[in-house]
């Protein structure tokens, strides 16, 4: 590896000030160690990337078990109200159905006819059928961060809704003609990622077909945009563009991620017409695309059991959410819900790469009924059908067209339980579990196929099941999304399974790459990754990684310190004669045994531990350094903070639930009731008086009403090493104003001439909203209120050059 | 003859002779090695180890072309050369093919540590000082750059580039003193 010969050692003479010339090997020494000390910067980067990588995976797979916790409360409260106690009302509201049957009734109540449009309405203004110009221009309008009028979001979603019907279950493309098809993964609202695929790639076309992998929604804060973009290109171009559906598309779980909350916002008059026809929609997605009979595409993967033939088959619009099967099971009502401390005791040990580490995950626990998705929602439709028989009775209820199984289960229910009904039922359990196998799954290392614990439905699976599924079926393929991967895409099973995930920055800005691929007709992928960074504009990658690592470690010290009481009970243990002080590795240990977050602890321990005397660390006074409570919840006693801050999405999905005219308010009643009943789901007291306490704690509008964002505000922890830095109030403020998808927070660097993009959260620049079309709008201005203000107020709208990227072509493998 | 500067530039210590081949050491034997890190050490070499470790059945197992990766995270800065002697010189395509344990690593770890010159914040700003031709502190950044990519062990553009980034003023100068202290933060 010499440096070159005489020729270069000429042309790289050196001098010094005095004009004498530097000996070469003076200057080789110099170089040769800078280029040491650079590779040691460069590789304690690296680890930093990959620690906080692993953090945010272990993070997912912790809120995943949230979402766990949600199934188990609400199969808690299926199974423990009893009539007519004033729970069954909170109960039966979170799984009333609504009116309305057929499908002409439907088009009725999502007519869009006698809206109007204002004048100063500005956005696009759509004429069906649809043509590519107007696609074109729905594009720029988003990108122009317009809001389409609802009126044409219900044209839009109807028309899209009667051409899904007729769509069978599996897509069939074909790359003849040499035409290449694009294949996207998970997009989760980021609009950017898909506003940067169109620039590199070219929108969809006659001659540039695409399909999408499904999750277009959820998390990020364009979902609704995203969905008019692909449903408009669907409309336009029904032979050259797919959709596949995602497990995301799927209204329930739609509450929890954030995609409710989305359409509720922008659209305040029309969202819940909206988001009804989009559950409608949802169920009517495809399922899964075939591509010259040879490669698979499938949102989640695949298990043992899966037959495309009977996936052909199946009504899939009947699968309307993962939590609610069409059909009853049979009475054998054994009891799958275990309490919620054993269930919460079965997380998974995970591995931090999001496959499974150990050969025997579950060990012992293979003898504990495993709860899934398929348990909990026949468990609810169970229960559900007793609601049917009372309503039924009580001549209120009227059955969705949907349904018509419920028609018949309640005839089946009031004379006794009929032999046919069974074998019905096994029918569309079946189906239910190869519905749930394609859309939840993973892959795994190791052979075999087990559920899928972790997200709670599907599966599982290993090589040995992806041989066999591609042998039976004759392919050679599968494509699929579901998992994030830092490089936008991962092969795993020999190369025969492809995760493709197309959501850049995912968890934090930084993150991962997006990518998307190529499929020719000689199915050779081909690679584009990319990172959509306008918020990052002026930032190194180190800088970069530094952003990100924060970002890292300030949910990891939030989950530290909500665990606190536990953590503290594992170190009392450790430190039996109470000197408040453990080694290192002891702390590590107990870290460990207690969050089950399989992080590499020691690694992590300058970042989360501010001294150590002695290699021993003064426990008590970590606990203190963590952070700090907000002053609104300083009265509440620790373990009740530390629970309702674990359970709080659980919380607030009821909310959201219970809130049933979406005003953003719940009663105080309702509000009681759920906290009653999820600590007593929990096994912990909390007395009237708590409650009320922390009502108080939470401005209340004094009509015995609460705001649902606001009491969830109250849980949001200051991190306390901020504080202490001396930042500014304001920017205090706007951390604590931090959802879910991050907000373009920028460092205290100096930056470059360029504006970063402009990013209003919320508010659509024009001045349209669906409200009241007699109302002028508000000025921009004031609805930027809520976005941070020095932000809005420095950055010029720069537009379309704002998705600088990084993309790195790979060639085909 | 050595130029003279304002100050003796340190010459860099005796076991880093120019090349960045040391044709005369004999040949590694990771047995004749011993450890003696302490337990705590070795807790932690194992921690990072794992966070390198990228078998998908995470068998503790990483590739020879993480090694040196692995042995800088954890502190030290050899040159290429070294991480390669320690290997026992494996051949150009086995190094993303071949792997070792954590058991194999240690005695590689243990050898670079005990390696006497580690340099230092001097030495490493002295290594810069070569370049500042003005002797005001500062170097040309376009200077450096054409140095790290085609001398000693050579960087590749984009690695320059991430070192470099942000790094130089309006007159493409870096000042290396800041330079050098914003490379040894992190």
């Amino acid at each position: 590896m010499g440096c070159g010969v005489t020729k270069t050692s000429e042309f790289n003479r050196k001098f010094d000030k005095d004009g004498n010339v530097i000996p070469a090997a003076i200057t080789m020494k110099a170089a040769v160690l800078i280029q040491r000390w650079y590779r040691q910067y460069a590789a304690r980067m690296e680890v930093r990337r990959r620690y906080t990588w692993n953090i945010f995976q272990s993070m997912e797979y912790a809120d995943l078990q949230d979402q766990i916790k949600l199934y188990n409360f609400l199969g808690y409260l299926m199974d423990n109200f009893t009539p007519p106690s004033s729970e069954r009302n909170l109960i039966s509201h979170i799984f009333r159905e609504n009116e309305v049957c057929r499908d002409a009734e439907w088009e009725r109540y999502f007519s869009y006819t006698n809206i109007d449009v204002p004048d100063i309405y500005s956005g696009p203004r759509l004429t069906f059928p649809l043509d590519m110009d107007q696609a074109a221009d729905l594009v720029e309008a988003f990108k122009k961060k317009q809001q389409l009028h609802s009126r044409y979001v219900l044209q839009l979603l109807l028309e899209t809704w009667k051409l899904l019907k007729v769509l069978p279950n599996i897509n069939r493309v074909s790359t003849c003609h040499s035409k290449e098809i694009t294949i996207c993964g998970d997009l989760h609202g980021q609009l950017e990622d898909l506003l940067l695929i169109f620039y590199k790639n070219g929108m969809p076309s006659l001659e540039k077909p695409y399909v999408f992998n499904g999750d277009y929604v959820d998390r990020g804060k364009d979902s609704i945009e995203i969905l008019l973009i692909l449903f408009a290109f669907l409309l336009v171009f029904p032979g050259d563009v797919y959709l596949n559906r995602g497990n995301h598309e799927d209204h329930i779980i739609n509450l929890r991620y954030g995609f409710t909350k989305e359409v509720l916002n922008k659209y305040k008059l029309h969202g819940k017409r909206i988001l009804k026809l989009l559950q409608k929609i949802f169920s009517w997605l495809p399922l899964v695309t075939v591509i010259d009979q040879r490669v698979l595409i499938v949102h989640g993967g695949i298990s043992d059991t899966t037959n495309l033939a009977l996936i052909a088959r199946v009504d899939r619009h009947r699968y309307v959410s993962a939590l609610r099967p069409p059909k009853k099971k049979t009475p054998s009502r054994t009891n799958v819900y275990a309490d919620s401390e054993r269930y919460d005791e079965m997380i998974i040990c995970k591995n931090r790469r999001g496959s499974l580490t150990f050969p025997k995950p579950f060990g012992a626990r293979e003898s504990f009924q495993r709860r899934s998705l398929q348990d909990f929602s026949r468990a609810v439709a169970r229960t559900l059908e007793e609601e049917f028989e009372v309503r039924r009775r009580q001549g209120e209820f009227s059955l969705s067209s949907f349904s018509k199984s419920h028609r018949i289960l309640s005839s089946a229910v009031s004379s006794d339980s009929e032999p046919e009904s069974s074998e019905f039922t096994d029918t569309s359990n079946e189906e239910w579990k190869q519905i749930l196998d394609l859309l939840w799954s993973d892959p795994m290392s190791h052979d075999g196929c087990i559920p899928n614990e972790v997200r709670g439905g599907g599966c599982y699976w290993g090589p040995d099941v992806t041989e066999g599924f591609l042998n039976r079926h004759n392919l050679q393929l599968i494509i699929r999304s579901h998992e994030c991967k830092q490089d936008g895409y991962e092969f795993c099973h020999n190369r025969k399974v492809l995760t493709l995930f197309s959501a850049s920055n995912y968890y934090e800005v930084g993150s991962n790459r997006g990518a998307f691929v190529r499929l020719g007709p000689d199915l050779v992928p081909y690679f584009v990754q990319y990172q959509a960074t306008s918020m990052t504009r002026g930032l190194s990658f180190p800088q970069n990684v530094k952003r990100t690592e924060h970002t890292a470690l300030k949910v990891l010290r939030e989950q530290l310190f909500v665990h606190k009481s536990d953590l503290l009970s594992a170190f009392q243990e450790i430190d039996k004669e109470n000197t408040g002080l453990i080694c290192l590795n002891e702390w590590a240990s107990a870290i460990e045994r207690v969050l089950h977050l399989d992080l590499p602890w020691r690694v992590l321990h300058p970042q989360l531990v501010s001294s150590t005397t002695d290699g021993r660390l003064d426990y008590h006074g970590w606990f203190r350094d963590l952070a700090l409570k907000k002053p609104s919840s300083e009265h509440i006693e620790q373990t009740m903070l530390e629970t309702l801050y674990r359970h709080r999405s659980t919380l607030e999905t009821i909310f959201r639930i219970v809130d049933t005219d979406n005003s953003g308010l719940i009663t105080f009643e309702d509000f009681r009731q759920t906290l009653k009943l999820l600590s007593a789901y929990l096994k912990m007291e909390i007395s009237d008086e708590v409650i009320n306490k922390l009502v108080i704690s939470t401005d209340t509008n004094n009509d015995g009403s609460i705001d649902i964002d606001e009491f969830m505000e109250a849980f949001r922890l200051v991190d306390k090493s901020r504080l202490e830095r001396g930042k500014s109030l304001l920017k205090l403020m706007q951390d604590n104003q931090e959802t879910e998808s991050p907000q373009p927070v920028y460092s205290t660097a100096p930056q470059t001439s360029q504006c970063p993009a402009s990013q209003p959260a919320d508010p659509p620049a024009s001045n349209t909203t669906d409200s009241a079309c007699s109302q002028t709008a508000n000025p921009p201005a004031l609805q930027t209120a809520d976005s941070p203000g020095s932000l809005a107020e420095d950055c010029p709208a720069s537009q379309t050059e704002d998705l600088c990227h990084i993309s790195v072509v790979v060639p085909p493998q | 003859m050595a130029p003279k500067k304002k100050e003796e530039p340190k010459p860099v210590a005796a076991p880093k002779p120019p090349e960045p081949e040391p044709p005369k050491e004999p040949e590694f034997n990771p047995a004749e090695v011993k450890i003696e890190f302490t337990a705590e050490q070795i807790e932690d070499f194992k921690d990072a180890f794992q966070l390198f470790d990228r078998t998908p059945t995470n068998e503790m197992k990483i590739t020879y072309a993480q090694c040196g990766d692995l042995i800088r995270a954890l502190g030290q800065n050899p040159t290429n050369a070294e991480v390669m002697h320690v290997l026992g010189k494996p051949k150009a395509e086995e190094m993303q093919v071949k792997m070792l344990d954590f058991e194999q690593f240690l005695p590689l770890h243990q050898h670079i540590c005990k390696a006497k010159d580690r340099g230092t914040f001097e030495d490493f700003v002295e290594g810069l000082r070569v370049f500042d031709k003005e002797g005001n502190g500062t170097v040309m950044g376009a200077e450096l750059r054409h140095v790290l990519a085609t001398l000693g062990e050579k960087m590749k553009e984009d690695e320059v580039e991430q070192l470099m980034a942000g790094q130089e003023d309006a007159n493409g100068c870096i000042n290396y003193e800041a330079f050098v202290k914003h490379i040894m933060a992190g």
